[in-house]
């Protein structure tokens, strides 16, 4: 599997390179295009792994039930994702370590990637994020989406990332959920209601804009739905 | 000392923060050549990407350079004693303009060019066209379209493809500018977020999404196409293509970056993200893998394109952003 990121930074779209044989999970909804002798199965699980639990889990963190499986049947074919915010796309390659990836940033991995849903205890309930996060371990290629430009974070010791903002970090940092400012009032007034300090050694990768921020910031303008 | 007398240098070094492998994926991507390549001029550097070009040539090299992440500096010719990579790795040199072009993000026609001149800015998340109209020619344009212009220029607003065009969705009005006083310049600025193409037409047809037309020369045939009861409504766009023939320019618009893809048998496009595609391709409505696929893949119907020609798609969809935003639509407290 080969990854491509194109039309980088603002309209990112991921070119993925399947070899015949090999298989690709995206998240559903991201195909934009695909070559037409690929594959397609949805199921409520990755392959040869979990279940319905794991589905219902991934749809508690705001990812969707669903996933998509291309196989490319025959010869070399390719699939393009999107995502349907404006923004940057990551590829990593993991080697046998873990990544825990914020709900909604996970577009896309390779077959060897085993996906489970790490709960994080009740601190993240209160984040606002969300409250599960995805963890994504084993060998190979892993596709992230952002709002906004993605930065890596080298933390050693001590750093703090609004809640918004985090896209995916190393396992290796442990994380508390935690008020900005010094007083809770004044986190509140802030508007930085909740932050994520991580401690430890590892990356942090964020994004540079907060998909919620520009939601709440459209609100006025859009039409009254029916509750 | 003459003015194209820079020379383009690559240092080897990082950019702070910026990771080796995807800033090799990236220079390799722009010089349309392959990593290890790459990679080998980078062992060997500092090495000079492009020799003897003019100050601004090389000051675009270098922000695009700087873009993929690599440390880049502009020395003048004369105080160039580095190995030259142009001679040893010449596939370093852009293959054509267009690749500097889209490094640098401004797109110019190119001098010998039949149509009229023209220049896309801020490619490919904030395009804005700007066309030279020439004297006492007329230009089609999509209504409201317009940002700026010369006073000398006259719009007029037609009717355009009569009740056709009323039920594509798009503007039942198309302008026209025309250059009555001496040539004039339009500045164009589409509607949504993204990329804007350029196709010369010399008697192809092209097919365009309903909103993805921006404008075209006098020449150029524009045609609102059925297509079918079916077709239509599950591709969830609407019933009508703009069938665009004839000769002359056309640019066209995207929400999102817009690819080329060649189709050779078949390809497969998720019908929000089509923009256009040439004539000669059968294309159907059809669903993705079994039924499951067609209710939970979030894919719904997609359009399969079969035959021999090329298909343009945007990188993001409108739906989806919709469909994202539909969340934080205010709920009535009824």
């Amino acid at each position: 599997m080969k990854v491509e990121l194109i039309n980088r930074p603002g309209n990112t779209a991921a070119k993925i390179t399947l070899q015949p044989g090999e298989h690709c999970t995206a998240e559903s909804g991201a195909m934009i295009a695909m070559s037409g002798h690929i594959n397609i199965t949805t199921s409520t699980h990755k392959k040869n792994s979990g279940g319905i639990i794991k589905a219902a889990k991934r749809l508690l963190s705001g990812e969707s039930f669903f996933l998509n499986h291309f196989d490319s049947v025959g010869k070399e074919g390719e699939v393009w994702l999107g995502s349907n915010l404006a923004g940057d796309m990551l590829a990593l390659d993991l080697d046998n370590e873990n990544l825990i990836v914020q709900s909604g940033s996970f577009l896309a991995c390779e077959d060897s990637i085993d996906m489970d849903m790490g709960w994080q205890g009740f601190k993240s309930l209160l984040s606002g994020e969300s409250m599960f996060w995805l963890n994504l371990k084993g060998r190979g290629k892993v596709v992230l989406s952002s709002f906004g430009a993605i930065y890596p974070i080298e933390v050693n010791g001590d750093y703090i990332v609004d809640t918004g903002h985090i896209v995916a970090f190393n396992e290796t940092l442990n994380f508390t959920i935690t008020k900005a400012g010094s007083s809770w009032l004044q986190s509140l007034l802030g508007g930085e209601c909740l932050v994520c300090k991580f401690s430890g050694r590892g990356t942090v990768w964020c994004q540079s804009h907060n998909p919620n921020s520009f939601g709440h910031a459209l609100t006025p303008s859009l039409r009254v739905r029916k509750a | 000392m003459q003015d194209n007398h820079f020379n383009v240098i690559l240092t080897g070094d990082l950019r702070d923060g910026i990771d080796l492998s995807a800033a090799v994926s990236s220079l390799a991507a722009m010089f349309k050549t392959s990593e290890e390549k790459i990679q080998q001029t980078i062992a060997k550097a500092p090495v000079s990407v492009k020799s003897n070009v003019e100050a601004a040539t090389a000051e675009k090299f270098k922000t695009a350079i700087e873009q993929c992440g690599f440390v880049c500096v502009i020395k003048a010719a004369s105080e160039t004693v580095v190995a030259t990579a142009s001679v040893s790795t010449p596939l370093l040199v852009p293959v054509n303009q267009d690749v500097l072009a889209s490094a640098s993000e401004i797109v110019e026609s190119p001098p010998s060019f039949k149509g009229l001149s023209y220049k896309i800015e801020g490619r490919p998340d904030y395009s804005f066209l700007t066309v030279q109209i020439p004297a006492n020619q007329t230009l089609k344009v999509e209504a409201s379209a317009m940002a700026t212009m010369d006073t000398h220029l006259v719009m007029k607003t037609k009717l355009k493809g009569g009740f056709g065009r009323f039920l594509t969705g798009e503007s039942l009005f198309l302008n026209e500018f025309t250059a009555e006083r001496g040539a004039g310049e339009l500045g164009l600025a589409p509607g949504t977020p993204g990329d804007l193409f350029h196709q010369y037409l010399d008697g192809q047809t092209i097919f365009l999404q309903n909103s993805a037309f921006v404008a075209a020369t006098m020449d150029v045939t524009l045609e609102t196409k059925w297509q079918g009861m079916l077709k239509g409504f599950f591709s969830g766009e609407s019933f009508f293509l703009i069938r665009c023939s004839g000769k002359g320019d056309l640019w066209f618009n995207s929400y999102g970056a817009i690819i080329e893809i060649d189709v050779e048998d078949d390809y497969v496009v998720d019908t929000s993200n089509i923009v256009a595609f040439t004539d000669g391709l059968e294309y159907n409505i059809t669903r993705v893998g079994g039924y499951k696929s067609l209710f939970f893949s979030g894919e719904g119907f997609v359009c399969r394109f079969t035959g021999k020609g090329k298909v343009w798609i945007q990188t993001r969809s409108a739906q989806a952003f919709t469909s994202w935003a539909h969340f934080f639509r205010p709920v009535s407290s009824k």
